[in-house]
């Protein structure tokens, strides 16, 4: 039984990060129509550059802000390549785009930093509560409650700032949008922003708690965002945590369960049942991104 | 024939038939972000039968382009009930799938990979890419890549117009893994082992990215596409992870420059010309 | 075919969306071989009344008849093959495909099947599929525009190659959604003329949605009015035209219905 509660709580550790990720893909996909592929490389951008920084004995706080500072850098880069530049071919062009960004972010990675799995050193030494019998790691609350703030706070933001207000008419309908006069292309580098930096910091807040990165986490974590942002509901940002908890709880309970090989068809399996059988997510809304 | 350009002409041989796989799919309107997975299909059923069944290997290769086929066929259905973005992501987790669950299989070596051990050459393998750049050639040639493309334009007028979208939609879909797990079989056969590794989903976004770039208007696009994706990074002679950066990043200015891709214009370029009916306001942009 | 039954027929057929009656209670039948009008203001349920009948828009009750047999329930793909054609107010080719091969996709419901679709149209240069394509368009005054990609072709020229399109599954009933609309009056009187030629030449029934009445006089005996989904009004033209219901449906007050000619010239 309290294996079973720990698995729970492990499931919700892991679950935030996917969370974080699944926001950062809503985003684009609510306001934006845009499933932007390059999300899980930016992930990976934040989790190695701190890998790297700490390497090189930075102190973790500033490694991993430069890690975010970078992947800010990298997200407007994406977004001139994939929204600003763009002239409207077929509706799948700035998706092709963003996965050419992953591939791009992948490579060079591996052409810096080798293709091998790498470790950080442990920076929270003993640092785990126990309570009744869980073994409940202060780190991964601590980033829990960050993403939590932090989606809280977008959320908020979605709703009570000016910039929400505009977000939420551009994700009704751009044209309107650009006739209300709201300055879309000022807008919009910021969407590209706060997904990447989510993006980012779900991969920093991964490499500094499970302490393991390589050039290809974006393809086995970030993706599962994917999942999660689907499971919970396309462009409700709610529904994406519930999604993030939801794929974190699945995945910890199929290793226990089924083991490790099976992880993917259960993860993926999930994902591709709720396609066929419910697009819109658990808690999803078909258009406009809801707080 | 040096070893070297024969290795590369065996890539660009078997992009080829990578990129009638995607092509097929993505000319009647859908995005198969699966097709490494059907890939993967092909490679690991042709390498069985030639390893365990002393098949032909150009009979075990055809068999698994039938088997990644079958399995698409028997899934597109269901999938091809989302539409977009929604049906990008069900062959995305699609593919994913086929790769995990054959990751478990120990009969054919599971993640330690499975070696192969007949081996085939370039000229088999360009015979392969040959016969399906011809035959889709020969498709398009027919009203079936006139009703492909019409699907891909307007589904509902096409609807109205007496053509069974759905049909050739799976048609479309179904062909197209069949191709790609030609492809895996041509790969796994002369790379003497196949991983499942390897058939993941950077495999699936690379074939789409250079299919795309190439042009998905015109039967040559693909063709193309797969050259420039094969011998421009040859000119580079960096490393692959380099080479994998500059065809990234031509893809991305590309797309930006010229989204349709590199060839556009009428589908399929006349065989037969008659010059006394050419045509004054000429091709598209 | 049966000459006393009509071609078409509605009987008091319904559509909603959400709580608004976009067509109610509608009822009328066209004869075999003749030009009937469908008028009214926009909105009126023109547009529907044509989906429901191609069945793009399913039937909330009533019954739409083909040569007096039920088709409410027929998916659309089938209505073509039963000889219903239309075209688009928004034109709708496809824009990929060339001029030719957008009439090609007409004659599809003529030559579907496995023997259809591997027909090598594209490939055999004498190709009689092909060949009747081209003499279509060649008809229409179009050959010389059968390789160019439609989009990039004038919307007049558009319109006529959809027309070729239409003609091309030889239907027995031919639904024309605002045929004139956007063509100046000589492109207006060489469509009406063609209209008037292949209706009697090839015994195509008609039925137009039109705001040109000079067009609709001319072209069409009998003209059905709607106004809010119900019929408002029926019969031939010059009758139309002094209804006071059908005036005030269109101004609200005194005015010819005349006068709202497409503004296209």
């Amino acid at each position: 039984m309290l294996i079973y509660f720990q698995q729970i709580v492990n499931g919700l550790m892991l679950g935030s990060i996917y969370a974080m990720v699944a926001v950062a893909l809503t985003l684009g996909m609510g306001i934006l129509r845009f499933l932007n592929f390059s999300i899980p490389g930016l992930f990976m951008i934040g989790g190695m550059l701190t890998w790297a920084l700490v390497r090189d004995a930075v102190p973790w706080p500033l490694a991993a802000g430069a890690a975010l500072l970078m992947a800010a850098v990298a997200s407007l880069v994406v977004e001139l390549f994939t929204w600003r530049w763009m002239r409207k071919a077929d509706e799948f062009v700035p998706l092709v785009s963003s996965m050419a960004f992953l591939i791009l972010f992948e490579n060079l990675a591996v052409a810096y930093w080798g293709s091998d799995l790498q470790s950080l050193p442990q920076l929270f030494a003993g640092a785990d509560w126990r309570v009744a019998g869980l073994v409940i790691s202060v780190p991964q609350v601590a980033g829990l409650i960050l993403s939590i703030v932090l989606i809280a706070g977008l959320s908020l933001i979605l709703r009570k700032t000016r910039l929400g207000r505009a977000l939420r008419t551009i994700a009704e309908d751009a044209d309107t949008a650009l006739l209300l006069g709201i300055p879309i292309h000022r807008i919009v580098p910021s969407v590209f922003l706060i997904s990447g930096i989510f993006a980012a910091l779900s991969g920093v807040l991964f490499a500094v708690n499970y302490r393991q990165v390589h050039p290809f986490m974006g393809e086995a974590l970030g993706l599962k965002g994917i999942s999660a942002m689907v499971v919970g509901g396309m462009g409700n940002i709610w529904g994406a945590i519930a999604g993030g908890l939801i794929i974190g709880c699945a995945e910890v309970m199929s290793i226990d369960l089924f083991g490790a090989d099976f992880v993917d068809i259960s993860v993926y399996g999930l994902l591709l049942l709720i396609l066929m059988v419910r697009p819109t997510g658990l808690f999803g809304a078909p258009a406009g991104a809801r707080a | 024939m040096s070893g070297y350009v024969e290795g590369i002409l065996v890539l660009l041989a078997i992009n080829v038939v990578f990129a009638y796989g995607a092509f097929l799919p993505i000319a009647a309107g859908q995005l198969n972000l699966g097709i490494a997975g059907f890939a993967a299909i092909g490679g690991y059923v042709s390498a069985f039968l030639s390893n365990n069944a002393a098949v032909p290997v150009p009979v075990a290769i055809l068999v698994g382009g039938l088997a990644a086929a079958m399995v698409a066929l028997a899934v597109a259905v269901p999938v091809l009930r989302t539409r977009g973005i929604y049906l990008a992501l069900a062959t995305f987790a699609l593919g994913e799938i086929v790769r995990a669950a054959i990751l478990n299989i120990e009969l054919v070596g599971g993640a330690a990979g499975y070696p192969v051990v007949a081996f085939i050459r370039f000229p088999t393998i360009a015979a392969f890419a040959a016969g399906v750049a011809v035959v889709v050639w020969l498709l398009f040639a027919t009203r079936f890549g006139i009703a492909i493309t019409a699907v891909h334009d307007d589904e509902r007028v096409a609807d109205l117009m007496g053509l069974n979208v759905r049909a050739f939609q799976v048609a479309a879909f179904a062909l197209g893994a069949g191709f790609a797990g030609i492809g895996g079989g041509l790969y796994a056969h002369h790379f003497s082992y196949v991983e499942a590794q390897y058939f993941g989903i950077t495999l699936s976004i690379s074939i789409v990215l250079f299919v795309l770039f190439g042009g998905t208007q015109s039967v040559l696009g693909p063709l193309l596409g797969a050259t420039v994706f094969t011998l421009l990074p040859e000119l580079l002679r960096g490393s692959a992870q380099w080479r994998y950066v500059f065809f990234a990043s031509i893809v991305i200015v590309v797309m930006v420059l010229r989204p349709q891709g590199l060839v556009t214009g009428v589908q399929m370029p006349r065989l037969f010309r008659d010059h006394r009916e050419r045509a004054r306001t000429g091709r598209a942009a | 075919m049966n000459s006393t039954l009509p071609i078409l027929a509605l009987e008091n057929v319904s559509k909603r969306f959400g709580g608004l009656h976009v067509v109610d209670d509608l009822s009328f039948s066209l004869s075999g071989g003749t030009c009937s009008a469908l008028i009214g203001p926009n909105g009126a349920g023109k547009t529907t009344v044509f989906n429901l009948v191609t069945g793009v828009y399913s039937i909330d009750t009533g019954r739409v008849l083909l040569d007096g047999n039920d088709i409410s329930s027929m998916p659309s793909r089938q209505r073509i093959y039963h000889g219903i054609a239309r075209n688009f107010q928004n034109i709708r080719l496809m824009a990929h495909l060339s001029a030719l091969e957008n009439v090609l996709v007409g004659q599809h419901c003529r030559n579907s099947g496995w023997r259809g679709v591997l027909q090598p149209v594209n490939l055999v240069p004498r190709n009689r599929w092909r060949e009747e394509a081209r003499a279509a368009l060649a008809d229409a005054g179009l050959a010389q525009y059968e390789r160019a990609a439609v989009g990039g072709l004038p919307y007049g020229l558009q319109k006529r190659i959809e027309l070729v399109r239409a003609l091309m599954a030889k239907p027995r009933l031919l639904l024309l959604d605002e045929p004139a609309a956007g063509l100046n009056p000589r492109e207006t009187e060489e469509l009406r003329e063609r209209l008037a030629v292949v209706g009697r030449e090839r015994g195509i029934s008609m039925l137009v949605v039109e705001h040109d009445m000079n067009f609709v006089g001319a072209l069409c005996a009998h003209v059905i009015v709607l106004n809010f989904g119900r019929r408002i009004a029926e019969g031939t033209p010059d009758r139309i035209r002094d209804d006071p219901l059908v005036r005030e449906a269109y101004l609200g007050v005194q005015a010819e219905p005349r006068t709202l000619q497409s503004h296209a010239s």
